[in-house]
């Protein structure tokens, strides 16, 4: 006879405890629980048996594993807690007391805990942790949006905004910048940083709005963690690609509302003044530039020269552009300038070693250098955040009027504008006078810009992205201004075999007159009586089609009719197939009886999903048949 | 008034003076009063008492001694020529100052303490009086008369007239009102207000002590050093801290906790392996064409499907400037959150090996149609009207007998149908099993109480013959038997030959079952909730039970094909018995629930169990008591499960009116498992009262079955190619 076992002291009964008895354990206040748990990551457990974890009761319980509390029971952080609650005690008996003095000291030495050794924990390589950062950055983008209020202390919301545009500027200098998606709920964008993705959810600016079913204690906490997590983060990718961390803010500028402007970016040779640091900022693309890039990179260069010289606003794209060119042609240029050179070289060593991996990356056709030919300017109604980070991480330059902000590198007048992006509708009195933009005030149209105007291409805001998304620059002509925009597609990949929009916008194209050939049928219908085509034509019979084919000639069926006549016949046959397809379920039926319990369970789940995606996807090509027939109709009836 | 009052004191204490002859000197710590008050009248004092007590006699003996005491008092201090106030001088002793009183001669006269006393009582509680009319007694041993006491109006007058009345407290000893001495007033303001009572203590009189105190023993060690010299290591450690503030290392107002601290390379040392339960929270699904701010328009739901409980509804917006906020943004955010830290987090099943869509699952078989033969198609069908609970097909496979449940036998050729010949008896027709033997033809009848054997008209005459002769030669008596068997006198084949008749109220029977050489059969009876196995004998026409007392209730036995073994299903257990060691071998446990059919493979290794909880279980004899595998795949319950003796098939019935076949092939080495594939399901029965096909049986040496259903029908199954043969053979038939 073996050991007598006593119920609940091994098994599940032992392995997890219910949240209460965690709370017991810790000796902590439920608060301090729930915010112990984020912090460390700890999460509840779904035990296999309920009942047998929760010592024979079944009433509702959330579990955690024992061994995690254990761990928490050890945390310095929950002594920081328990610190803490000491501290409030004193504090809040001093200010009873009326001890201001000694209030005040008691405040100052306030129990504070670093998140430090949390973060290495949790993620103990840093792949671990840019993996996790997604949430971190929606919720950063979130709160850099937020109004301030008792609850959110402005210098919580400025610390917010500094990460997002740190992450912004680090996207866009490393131009890992790879999807953009305009959705009803925000911008989602996706980057790829060490070949992980990383999707994060801007919403659009407008003040948002704190409901109050919103607990935003939690959220805070979550922040608390985040802000740690992502500055640790940003710390490794600046120095892993050889700049300074934090980069510099430039209060001027932010004031000006430079946005992601009033962050210069530094190399990690602290010592060199601002402006070449600002030239340091351009990473090597070791993409092909055709010849024509190459003189309109020297006209833009020439134009700017002048100006170089003194402003430290050398707008990143040209730099970009005139470093490439420096590296290219003129090489023995740096030697006149010392600094730059010994920079640039300075630079090509941390570059180096990462060329493999870009070029792999050019290799999976992510051009990242989509933009770099062009120049943009924003119409005032645009926004500038979006328009600017994505441009600009596709190594295009872009400007602004001043109404969006100041810093705008390209003035309304620069010669080298290609696209001006506008998000407003075609005003009657330009339509008469032929699609003017409305960015310049109509008054009187001089020589000069009439030239330019007929230059530039007005695009809408849609254009960018789905050239982005496409990979490609598309025909700006769907997307010109005032025209009904093309539908903006997920660039998110869709599951194999889900519905698939830009196919049926693709067959739709080529559908048409393929429906109008079937209005012709009964036209041709005696023609294709007399085209006697035998049954086994269509099973692949190549003696027989050819026999087939003789016959017709002999009938004097022109080519093109028989052709028509044998595919119709073909196509007949595979329906005729697919139907016949159909019937062999019970055989499958048969074999499914053999399944074990836990597999006919899976198999059953499986065909479920299964079914629901065929579903969605007849309801959505049935909507968008039924779509074209009512279109068709109110234009047979217009 | 007071004047009297002052003079009656005053005699008093003159008389005091007389009676005290002790001179004793008064020595007092604290400055005394004036010697004309009264010391001890503070403790008798009752200031609440406002009573007069005033009396006209003891008027006139104050009168008469009004002026006198004051000379008297005067004339003794010239006469003692001593003063009788204290003198103030420095002890010896103590060297304080005291107060020295001058001594008093022993005489009369002499003290002045008692000498207003009147009353001699002494200090007694002047209560003992209370009944008395009197008060004391005085020096001479008279009567002390209380003095009378005026009304209350005369109390309230006297208040009124006397400005003094408030202060004066009623005296005890003398029952009379006593107004207070000036110094007695002092005492009382000083006792109300905390103060010290006596006017001429000063308690911050200063104390002058000189040099320290001794302290015994007296100690003649030497200063320590330790007194006057400054401490080395205090300095030192006091010029550490100096030192540090100097250099900055302590600041002398910490910096605020709240500065920010600076990041640094975190994950630069070698990574430590992450604890093994942490799964890392499942990413937030991306968005899909759905969630575009300009979607394409079929996506855009109709308006009319808009459903409520769907949060999220695509819309279209013709330009990006129209997208309003999403008002949704934070709660999604937000509950994205409380995902994180709240939701329980479980690893998913990895899908097995290989399979990536939900017909990967499905075991690969080989296709039924290289499996033939197998029955297919209905051939024939005998209609009996009544419910056919019993058919059975001869060991030659030509000739089916089908019982039914109006009593009817009917022996018919399977091949086409032809009814030989027909029996009627009185009762359902429960079971009905044809002798395995080839020599003999017979087979034997259960109905609701007994068993009957029949000879079929279809056989020759050598065998007919040797058919009767085994059955009626007479044998030798054996032991006694309850079960009867009794042989028919007639030679008609109308009528059964033998007749077995089981004891009264054993129930109708549920199964005969045969031995393969012929010679045993056992058989089950017993109504809904009991079952008795009788085994019987034919060459020795002896019955017997094998079980004096079975678990369970018996639903099925069966013989083993090869081996002395006899299976016997209870309600939820197959039991195997070893009949000639007559020792259990083995409970096979097939989890059903309640076991309706069982059948054995020829080669005696496997045993399926089909119950009426719609499973059926596949036994390896060799491998285990826990069944190789289970399959449910009838919607109803199994009503019966054969082996095809020759052919690798095996086919179940049920009560969803389906026959399913299978193929079911054995191999010979252990390693192998049995090859299972459903082959055909077989429909045609109808339900009749939830019942459906109840029997099935294989036409040994053919792939054809026979089945017998609830709504009276037989049904002959048979392969495709054999129907036009059948035919023919039944146009023929009906020619001759």
């Amino acid at each position: 006879m073996g050991r007598l076992r006593q119920k609940g002291k091994a098994g599940a009964a032992k392995a997890y405890v219910t949240r209460s008895q965690a709370v017991k354990k810790l000796q902590c206040s439920l608060a301090d629980f729930r915010r112990l748990c984020i912090l460390k990551g700890i999460f509840p457990r779904d035990p296999r048996h309920r009942k047998k974890a929760n010592k024979g009761s079944s009433a509702p319980a959330s579990f955690y594993y024992s061994k995690d509390i254990a761990y928490l029971a050890h945390e310095p952080v929950l002594r920081k807690l328990r610190e803490h609650k000491a501290f409030a005690k004193k504090l809040s008996r001093a200010l009873g007391r009326g001890e201001w003095s000694s209030a005040k000291s008691l405040e100052d030495h306030k129990p504070v805990y670093t998140l430090d050794h949390i973060i290495k924990e949790r993620y103990p390589t840093f792949i671990d942790a840019l993996r996790d950062i997604d949430d971190a950055l929606c919720l950063v983008t979130l709160f850099a949006n937020l109004p301030s209020n008792s609850r959110i202390p402005p210098a919580l919301v400025e610390v917010c905004s500094r990460l997002s545009y740190e992450w912004q500027l680090y996207v866009m200098r490393s131009q890992t910048l790879r999807k953009v998606f305009l959705s009803i709920k925000g911008i989602y964008y996706q980057a790829e940083v060490l070949n992980q993705p990383i999707t994060w959810l801007v919403p659009y600016m407008f003040t948002q709005n704190v409901p109050s079913d919103v607990d935003i204690r939690v959220m805070l906490t979550f922040l608390e963690l985040y802000q740690t997590l992502l500055g640790f983060v940003f710390f490794k990718l600046y120095t892993d690609i050889g700049l300074v961390y934090p980069p510099p803010m430039d209060i001027s500028k932010d004031e000006a509302a430079a946005g992601v402007g009033a962050f210069s970016l530094q190399t990690k040779t602290a010592t060199i003044p601002e402006t070449v640091s600002k030239k340091d900022v351009v990473e090597v693309a070791g993409k092909k530039i055709s010849g024509k890039d190459v003189r309109k990179t020297i006209k833009s260069i020439e134009a700017s020269t002048s100006n170089m010289t003194n402003s430290e606003d050398i707008p990143e794209a040209v730099a970009n552009e005139k470093d490439d060119f420096d590296k290219n042609d003129i090489m023995a240029d740096d030697d006149f300038v010392p600094q730059p050179s010994k920079t640039q070289s300075d630079e090509n060593i941390p570059i180096a070693l990462p060329t493999l991996k870009s070029l792999m990356e050019q290799s999976s056709s992510i051009n990242t250098q989509l933009f770099s030919p062009y120049t943009f300017y924003l119409s005032r109604e645009t926004p500038r955040p979006l328009m600017e980070f994505i441009v600009r991480s596709f190594g295009g330059r872009i400007g602004w009027p001043v109404s969006q902000g100041s810093g705008s590198p390209v003035q309304e007048d620069d010669e080298s504008i290609t696209h001006i992006i506008v998000d407003r509708p075609v005003q009657q009195q330009q339509t008469q006078d032929q699609s003017q933009d409305q960015t310049f005030p109509h008054v009187e149209e001089t020589e000069e810009r009439r030239r330019l105007r007929l230059r530039r291409k007005y695009v809408q805001p849609q254009w960018v992205v789905d050239c982005i998304n496409k990979g490609k620059i598309l025909p700006e002509g769907p997307y010109e201004q005032g025209k009904t925009l093309p539908p903006h597609l997920s660039p998110f990949g869709m599951e194999d075999g889900a519905y698939n929009p830009e196919e049926a916008m693709e067959a739709e194209g080529e559908g048409e007159p393929v429906s109008s050939d079937e209005e012709d049928e009964p036209v041709l219908v005696d023609e294709d009586n007399r085209v006697d085509i035998p049954e086994d034509v269509d099973t692949g019979d190549a003696s027989a089609l050819r026999a087939a084919e003789l016959k017709a000639e002999a009938a004097g069926v022109d080519y093109d009719t028989f052709e028509k006549a044998v595919k119709k016949k073909q196509k007949k046959r595979q329906a005729k197939d697919q139907v016949s397809d159909t019937p062999p379920a019970p055989e499958a039926d048969m074999r499914k009886m053999l399944l074990s319990g836990k597999k006919r369970k899976l198999y059953e789940k499986m065909k479920y999903t299964e079914q629901k995606k065929v579903q969605e996807k007849e309801t959505l090509t049935k909507r968008r048949e039924q779509l074209k027939k009512e279109k068709k109709k109110k234009t047979s009836s217009t | 008034m007071l004047t009297t009052k002052k003079r009656k004191l005053s005699t008093g204490k003159l008389s005091h003076f007389q009676c005290d002859g002790v001179l004793i000197p008064f020595v007092e710590t604290i400055p005394a009063a004036e010697d004309d008050s009264d010391e001890n009248s503070i403790a008798e004092l009752d200031l609440g008492s406002d009573s007069e007590n005033e009396e006209d006699d003891e008027d006139l003996i104050a009168d008469s001694e009004d002026e006198s005491s004051n000379e008297i008092i005067t004339s003794l201090e010239e006469k003692y020529s001593v003063s009788l106030q204290p003198k103030t001088i420095i002890s010896e002793i103590t060297g304080q100052p005291k107060r020295v009183y001058p001594p008093i001669e022993p005489d009369y006269d002499s003290d002045s303490s008692t000498e207003d006393q009147l009353n001699r009582v002494g200090n007694i509680p002047m209560h003992w009086y209370d009944d008395l009319p009197h008060v004391g007694y005085d020096i001479n041993g008279k009567r002390i008369l209380r003095p009378a006491r005026g009304d209350e109006l005369d109390k309230f007058l006297e208040t009124v007239d006397q400005p003094s009345a408030w202060t004066s407290a009623f005296d005890e000893n003398t029952q009379t009102e006593k107004p207070l001495t000036a110094e007695e007033l002092d005492i009382i303001r000083r006792l109300r207000e905390n103060e010290i009572p006596d006017a001429n203590f000063d308690p911050y009189e200063v104390f002058i002590t000189e040099g320290k105190p001794e302290i015994m023993p007296l100690s003649a060690a030497p200063e320590p050093k330790r007194r006057w010299v400054p401490s080395v290591w205090e300095r030192k450690k006091v010029m550490k801290i100096v030192r540090a503030i100097r250099q900055g290392r302590i600041l002398p107002s910490k910096p605020k906790t709240t500065i920010s601290r600076p990041f640094y390379s975190l994950w630069d040392g070698p990574s430590e392996p992450s604890a093994s339960t942490y799964l890392s929270a499942p990413k937030v699904k991306l968005p899909t064409h759905a969630e575009s701010y300009n979607p394409p328009p079929e996506y855009l739901p109709n308006k009319d499907a808009i459903s409520e409980e769907n949060t999220f509804v695509p819309k279209s917006y013709s330009a990006l400037r129209l997208v309003p906020a999403y008002d949704r943004f934070i709660n999604e955010r937000f509950d994205r959150l409380l995902d994180l830290y709240l939701a329980p987090r479980v690893q998913r099943r990895r899908l097995p090996q290989g399979v990536t869509n939900a017909d990967d699952l499905i075991p690969q078989l080989p296709d039924p149609n290289t499996l033939r033969p197998f029955p297919t198609y209905k051939v024939l069908s005998i209609n009996h009207q009544t419910r056919v609970r019993a058919i059975s097909v001869s060991p030659g496979g030509e000739w089916v007998v089908s019982g039914d449940d109006s009593g009817n036998i009917r022996l018919w050729e399977v091949l086409v149908g032809r009814t030989v010949k027909t029996w009627h008896m009185d009762s359902k027709i429960m079971a009905i099993e044809w002798c395995p033997k080839k020599d003999v033809s017979v087979f034997i009848v259960g109905t609701e109480a007994d068993l009957y054997l029949y000879v079929p008209p279809t056989v020759d005459q050598t065998s007919m013959t040797r058919t009767h002769s085994t059955l009626t030669t007479p044998v030798t008596a054996n032991t006694e038997s309850p079960v009867a068997w009794t042989i028919s006198s007639t030679k008609s084949l109308d009528e059964p030959l033998l007749t077995i008749k089981l004891p009264t109220n054993s129930g109708p029977i549920k199964q005969i079952t045969w031995h393969r050489r012929g010679d045993y059969f056992a058989s089950v009876s017993g109504y809904q909730n009991q079952g008795t196995v009788w085994i019987h004998q034919l060459s020795k026409r002896h019955s017997q039970a094998p079980f004096r007392k079975m678990k369970g209730v018996v639903q099925k036995v069966l013989f083993h094909p090869h081996k002395s073994h006899f299976f016997v299903a209870t309600q939820r257990y197959v039991r195997i018995y070893d009949l000639a060691a007559q020792t259990l071998i083995k409970t096979l446990m097939s989890g059903i629930r309640w076991i309706s059919c069982i059948d054995i493979h020829p080669s005696g290794d496997h045993l399926i169990v089909g119950g009426y909880d719609r499973k059926l279980c596949w036994f390896d004899l060799e491998l285990s008591d826990k069944p190789y595998k289970i399959l449910r795949y009838h919607s109803r319950a199994l009503r019966s499960l054969a082996f095809h003796p020759n052919y690798p098939l095996f086919a179940s019935t049920s009560d969803d009116g389906t026959i399913q076949i299978f193929h079911a092939r054995v191999f010979n080495d252990l390693l192998t498992d049995p090859l299972i594939v459903p082959l055909k399901i077989l429909r045609g029965h109808t339900l009749n009262d939830g019942l459906g096909v109840l029997e099935g049986r294989w036409c040994p040496g053919q792939p054809w079955l026979v089945s017998a259903g609830a709504d009276g029908l037989v049904f002959a199954l048979s392969l495709a190619q054999f129907f036009l043969s059948s035919t023919f053979l039944r146009c023929i038939d009906w020619l001759i």
